[in-house]
């Protein structure tokens, strides 16, 4: 009998695959295959066609490329799979190939690489985009599209609704800065704000900042550092994910922190995973794993230190949805029900089929946007039938679809992150 | 020499004389109500049996199977009745594994002689039918009886993992096997359950036995309405709490069931002596279960506004227990020409009993009703005298029930009924669109219809 | 295939319910076993009306059918052996109908298992048939196999929770057996067609009963040092005459495995665990573990642990539940057996299946249904390599001429499918086949429905025959 050698290096080998024993048991945790109920949608289909793409009995053609797109990464199928199969790695394996060996159609090249390779990396590119958007957003273009149809007749009008709402301030005015604890000091962490979260969730970054610090922790925002990467890795765009990482890395290793800590799930399970991207041979591999292991989770890592700031009442009936690369990609459950119920007047109560995507992931809901919508119509059926006044989510992409979600549906729901719900605890706020 | 003395020869020139009865005086017992057979063979192993089915097959004769008869009476006359093929000879211990639960038992053993032998280990099957008393392995099988353990412990086909029998090509065959947990194959064991001897002749059956109870109870609730004693019953069965039986039965079965018991000697049941609705309850277990149970019946009775309450102990509870068993029994010859109607229902109906008759008072019958908590309804109706306008009463009332009871998923069957009635009615209620499937399993089973032919669903 | 047919199916159910390209077909070849077989077509029915309808084409052009649900059997009960039309009841997935008082769902066959008990549990109530695949498996394949669980010892496989089926029959007619109450009169036809493995009916609404959830849930974790000791304690444990709701046994060596990968909280050095549970009233669930726990002790248990809370219960079963697939961790391929044994023979059964192992040279592990006697030995093994295959196979085979050599059975739960069709002989005469295949016959008399199954193929000449046409070499060879 062989014993199991796993590389989860650049290159999948038969036993990352053969660990897949097509059992069936994720077929029921897949968003896509919930939908459509096809094998070729399922994460043991997709397996099975990356290995035969592997063994060259598959080309890497429309149909492997449909079916590999319409993969949300969510590693759902990861909770559900018995063998530990590494699906994430495995299907960042197959779209990385699918980047290099596959002709895409013109625009959708066009796109990609501008938005992964010529966009994200740079934030004051991101910084003028956002003005730019913002510009249609207050300007009342934004109101007049809406209004006029156009966007329908383009086929926008679901994407649109999905904008994140532009700041009138950005995060990015903070970077640099250290923000002291309040009281004692019982930790010293580094705050990795995103990419896109700086012009967009401002609020949310700032909120964090202020919960870090009234639990005693002394806050230090690096200068230097970019987005995470993980749009471009999970798109398999790896030469870029590489290239931001080796940047954060500069940024991050220079200061003495307990930990990182991060408000979007997404880019920490990325964080958590950096060595990843690197050899072992290579120079930064050793930094990479370092930094790997001192990322944390907001949620996760306030839970662990404990909430030692007074929280006042926040009388609210509040449901959560699992942000996938909270739950499947970190594992992380618990902490951020835990943190929810430490909240004075809050009824937490459980949402059905929480831990299913709800349909954001990364930037699925722009390029498979029906799909995205089928499961963001089926994610605020269930919101609703919780009748809580409040969905509360660990990670910014899903705030944004469920906010979306909200608004279509008019569930009259309202959409924060769970630091968010903290925040309004230290002001003691009620909610509406 | 008469066709069934002819018959009775060969038929010794199969299996022997010894195995053969043909005297009229013999098959008088093997009667199916005015019907005798031309003989009765009592084969001593299952290579006999098969003779006999393979005779019979070869010379296109009806077969009918028995055992201890309790039951022959049930179903429709046999369309040929020309061999009755007793099995009760067949009456062997074939395997008992008391540590793995589990028991190989020829169809002709009487349910007594088994409990016996079970109990000396502490265990049983759960096979509580009327006539206990003489009833036999096979025949409480195939007759398809209601159990009295079904709410806890189901029907046959819960328990039943295996059968040998022989079919109606005269060969041996078998399906399941001796263990409690098997998908091999087909589960034929199941479809000879309830069916009436029409498809093969059971020689061995392998149960699943379970451990006797450690100590049991009851508790008899008296009730002054209908309403209150179905809302008890529904309330009681909503509970999850683990009955063995929940029993409701209503005046007429009350002072029927007291005389029974009184045959005896004057056991002195309050509920029953004041009429009304009672409902019967039973529980078995461990010491600590049996007291909680009896508490919750009692503390549920104080509040239901129950009219009289009696916590059934050992004997009284054993007596009050056997004599609802055999309640099929003793129905059937409380009077001439009784007729009892088994109505399948949902478990929580809500419409009562009063649905199966729209003029439940008669001058012709009385009626007596029991309804079982699983869902099973026995429905007794008493002719006073027999007269022909009485017939007719009679009949248009069981065509009624009948009808009544065959609505939707329910299911309504003639349990017991002279001659006169079944001529004139459907015995196993409405056919249905799975009848073409049945014709085809009997023609599998039994090709030839040597097997009770025309006894059964749709003379089948 | 012929396209004509491609074509019809198409526009009969719409492209979007056809698969009929390479790719496509590719992936409905395999199921959870290591059997394999390709369909020609793959169609999605959404009604009944639509399954009869396929079926009425496939006859017209003459092509077996084979019904599957989530490809998740352990048989290859739902691969296409003979090819043809392979309809995938995957999206017929509607709970119909919740009759919450009197205990009872009405389903399609493409309900996820696990969603049923969802969909009522609000209500106290849970559908008990717990197939470690219940997450994904749905009820129409549950009731083709007549699929059990841990909690089988109990509460009964499949077929003890199912009172009516509406079927369609290979002739295209659709036909409605048993009824709600589970109390039809005549045959009892639902108890046949359950666990007849897709031969005789597709099924296409089913009945099932829902159970109340017990007042208290007792889980108790005994750890052994010795095997020997942790299999009599199970035969004792059934002769005293306690049933427990479930009684699961799983050997040190699996354990240390699947704990690296599960952290369900298992030891990592014993030489056996047994995962115990019993329900019911409070006062009988205590005084039964109570006596379990003594039964343990006296037979050695190193230590007897009682989950603290339900997500502690929870994780014992994930464990456990998760176990097999761990397993794929230790080779690139498992075969997990499935045979049965009476449960007074358990020590001596697992001193032959290591035996056996030993001589064939692969170490088994053992993850099992202990209180039924429901063995699920594991052979790991490495398909690339031919000879290690070949015997592999021939190691199984011999486990389970073993078990039914103590007077057990082939399959507890997993159904025969086309794993052990020959080996039916071993339990079964030509009188008996006779008569299953005059009863498969009255329902399926040209084979046209999931051929190749359950009955022997290659008896007496050594060559697979199958498909459509050839009963006559399948039964009288």
């Amino acid at each position: 009998m062989q014993k199991h050698t796993s590389t989860l290096g650049e290159v999948p080998v038969y036993e990352d695959f053969s660990l897949c024993t097509h059992c069936g048991l994720c077929l029921n945790h897949c968003p896509t295959y919930r939908l459509w109920q096809l094998e070729a949608d399922s994460p043991r289909g997709r397996i099975r066609q990356m290995l035969l793409v592997e063994e060259g009995e598959l080309p890497i053609a429309d149909g492997f490329v449909r079916h590999i797109d319409r993969c949300l990464d969510c590693r759902s199928c990861e909770t559900a799979c018995p063998s530990a199969v590494n699906y994430g790695k495995l299907v960042e394996h197959a779209r990385a190939r699918i980047e290099n060996e596959y002709r895409r159609p013109w625009m959708a090249r066009v796109m990609r690489n501008f938005v992964y390779r010529r966009l994200l990396p740079y934030p004051e590119r991101i910084a003028m985009a956002a003005r730019l958007l913002r510009f249609y957003q207050a300007s009342g273009l934004q109101v007049l599209a809406r209004a006029s149809g156009i966007l329908r007749m383009l086929r926008l009008a679901e994407r649109e609704q999905l904008l994140p709402r532009i700041d009138r301030r950005f995060f990015f005015d903070q970077v640099g800065k250290t923000f002291p604890a309040k009281g004692p000091r019982r930790a010293r962490v580094a705050f990795f704000a995103g990419c896109v979260a700086n012009v967009t969730f401002t609020a949310l970054n700032e909120a964090t900042i202020r919960v870090l610090t009234a639990n005693g922790c002394e806050v230090t925002v690096p200068d230097g550092q970019f987005c995470c990467g993980a749009l471009a890795a999970h798109a398999g765009v790896r030469d870029s994910a590489r290239e931001l990482a080796r940047r954060n890395l500069a940024a991050f290793t220079s200061g003495e922190f307990d930990a990182v800590v991060t408000n979007a799930a997404g880019c920490g399970s990325t964080l958590k995973e950096y060595h990843h991207l690197f050899r072992h041979e290579e120079p930064e591999f050793a930094g990479a794993l370092t930094l790997a292991e001192k990322s944390r989770d907001v949620t996760e890592f306030l839970a662990g230190l404990g909430i030692s700031a007074q929280l006042r009442e926040v009388t609210a009936r509040v449901t959560y949805q699992d942000s996938c690369h909270l739950l499947h990609g970190q594992k992380i459950r618990e902490a951020p029900r835990q943190l929810l119920r430490a909240i004075p007047g809050v009824e937490l109560v459980e949402l059905p089929y929480a831990e299913i995507c709800c349909g954001s992931a990364g930037v699925y809901n722009v390029t498979e946007t029906r799909a995205s919508m089928e499961l963001l119509a089926e994610k605020m059926r269930h919101a609703q039938s919780t009748r809580a006044q409040i969905i509360a989510t660990a990670n910014p992409g899903c705030l944004l679809q469920l906010r979306a979600g909200a608004e279509l549906r008019k569930t009259n729901q309202e959409v924060l992150h769970v630091v968010e719900m903290l925040d309004r605890a230290l002001s003691g706020s009620a909610a509406t | 020499m008469t066709i069934a003395a002819n018959l009775a020869a060969r038929l010794e020139g199969v299996v022997g004389s010894s195995r053969v009865l043909a005297s009229e005086a013999e098959l008088l017992g093997y009667a199916i109500e005015d019907c005798l057979p031309a003989a009765a063979v009592r084969p001593s192993c299952s290579e006999e049996v098969c003779e006999v089915v393979r005779f019979a097959a070869a010379e296109k004769l009806g077969v009918v199977c028995c055992g201890s008869r309790s039951k022959l009476q049930m179903g429709m006359q046999a369309q040929r009745y020309d061999v009755a093929l007793d099995l009760c000879a067949l009456a062997q211990i074939a395997h008992y594994d008391e540590a793995d639960l589990t028991l190989s038992v020829d169809a002709g053993m009487r349910l007594e002689a088994l409990s016996k032998v079970l109990a000396a280990k502490r265990q049983f099957v759960p096979l509580a039918v009327p006539c206990l008393a003489t009833s036999t392995v096979g025949g409480s099988v195939v007759s398809g009886i209601d159990s009295m353990l079904r709410l806890q412990y189901g029907t046959a086909r819960d328990f039943l993992v295996g059968a040998e029998f022989v079919d109606g090509t005269g060969r041996t065959c078998k399906s399941g096997g001796r263990v409690v947990k098997n998908v091999t194959g087909y589960d034929i064991h199941k479809l000879l359950i309830g069916s009436l001897g029409t498809l093969a002749a059971i020689t061995r059956l392998n149960f699943r036995t379970f451990p006797l109870p450690e100590t049991s109870a009851g508790a008899l609730t008296g009730f002054s309405s209908a309403e209150a004693a179905l809302a008890f019953r529904r309330e009681l069965l909503g509970s999850g709490l683990p009955f063995s039986c929940v029993e409701l039965f209503d005046g007429q079965f009350s002072s029927l069931l007291d005389g029974e018991l009184g045959r005896l000697k004057d056991l002195g049941f309050a509920p029953l002596k004041a009429g009304g609705w009672s409902l019967y309850t039973a529980f078995a277990g461990e010491e600590a279960v049996v007291r909680r149970m009896k508490s919750e019946v009692e503390n549920r009775s104080a509040r239901a506004a129950a009219k009289s309450f009696e916590m059934l102990e050992e004997q009284r509870n054993e007596w009050l227990g056997d004599a609802l068993r055999e309640s099929f029994d003793w129905l059937r010859h409380a009077a001439r020409g009784v007729v009892i109607v088994r109505i399948s229902q949902k478990q929580f109906a809500t419409q009562g009993p009063k649905l199966f008759l729209s003029n439940p008072s008669s001058s012709g019958w009385r009626s007596a009703l029991l309804m079982s908590g699983s869902g099973t309804v026995m429905l007794a109706l008493l002719p006073e005298e027999e007269n022909e306008s009485g017939r007719e009463e009679m009949l248009c009332s069981v065509r009624e029930i009948l009808a009544q009871g065959n609505t939707g998923e329910n299911t309504a069957k003639l349990l017991h009924a002279p001659a006169w009635v079944k001529a004139h009615c459907n015995v196993w209620g409405d056919l249905r669109g799975d009848f073409l499937l049945m014709q085809r399993v009997k023609a599998a089973f039994d090709p030839a219809r040597v097997f009770s032919p025309g006894r059964f669903v749709g003379g089948i | 295939m012929d396209p004509a047919l491609i074509h019809e199916l198409k526009a009969l159910l719409g492209p979007a319910n056809v698969l009929s390209t390479r790719e496509d077909l590719m992936l409905y070849e395999f199921d959870g076993s290591v059997e394999k077989g390709r369909p020609d077509v793959v169609v999605f029915p959404h009604t009944t009306e639509d399954v009869a309808r396929i079926v009425k084409l496939a006859n017209r052009f003459a092509v077996p059918i084979v019904g599957r649900g989530a490809g998740t059997g352990l048989s290859g009960g739902a691969l296409a052996r003979g090819g043809g039309v392979m309809l995938v009841f995957a999206r017929m997935n509607r709970i119909l109908e919740l009759d919450l008082e009197n205990c009872r769902a009405v389903v399609q066959p493409g309900v996820v298992n696990l969603e049923i008990t969802r969909a009522v549990e609000h209500a106290g109530l849970y559908f008990a048939p717990d197939p470690s695949s219940q997450k994904s498996c749905t009820i129409g394949g549950n009731v083709a196999e007549n699929s059990g669980g841990p909690h089988t010892l109990a509460s009964g496989l499949t077929t003890n929770h199912v009172t009516a089926l509406e079927l369609v029959l290979p002739d295209a007619e659709i036909v409605r057996v048993g009824n709600r109450h589970g109390d039809s009169t005549g045959y009892d036809l639902c108890g046949l067609l359950v666990g007849s493995e897709g031969t005789l009916a597709l099924v296409t609404e089913i009945t099932v009963k829902l159970t109340r959830k017990a007042e208290l849930v007792k889980t108790l974790l005994a750890v052994f040092d010795a095997v020997g000791d942790a299999s009599r304690t199970v035969a004792e444990i059934t002769a005293r005459g306690i049933t427990p709701a479930a009684c699961e046994m799983l050997d040190g060596w699996t354990l240390a495995v699947i704990e690296n990968y599960l952290r369900a909280g298992f030891p990592r050095d014993s030489a056996a665990v047994l995962l115990l549970e019993v329900e019911g009233l409070r006062e009988a669930a205590e005084s039964q573990a109570a006596a379990i726990d003594e039964i343990c002790r006296a037979n050695h248990a190193r230590e007897v642990r009682t989950a603290r809370d339900a997500q502690d219960r929870d994780l014992l079963w994930k464990g456990r539940k998760n176990a097999l697939g761990a397993m794929g961790r230790l080779a690139p391929s498992n075969y997990v057996l499935d045979g049965v044994i009476p449960r007074s023979k358990l020590p001596e059964a697992l001193e032959r299946i290591h035996e056996i192992g030993t001589s064939a040279g692969f170490r088994i592990g053992n993850i099992f249904h202990a209180g039924d006697g429901n063995l699920h030995p594991i052979i790991l093994f490495d398909p690339r390599d031919k000879e290690q295959f070949a015997r592999a196979i021939a190691t199984a085979e011999q486990i389970i001429r073993m078990c039914v050599s103590l007077g057990g059975s082939l399959t507890g739960e997993h159904g025969v499918g086309m794993e052990k069709n020959e080996l039916m002989t071993l339990l079964f005469s030509d009188a008996d086949f006779d008569l299953m295949r005059r009863i498969h016959d009255a329902f399926n008399p040209d084979s046209s429905l999931n051929p190749g199954k359950i009955f022997p193929v290659s008896k007496g000449c050594g060559e697979i025959r199958v498909g459509r046409h050839s009963k006559t070499a399948e039964t009288r060879a």
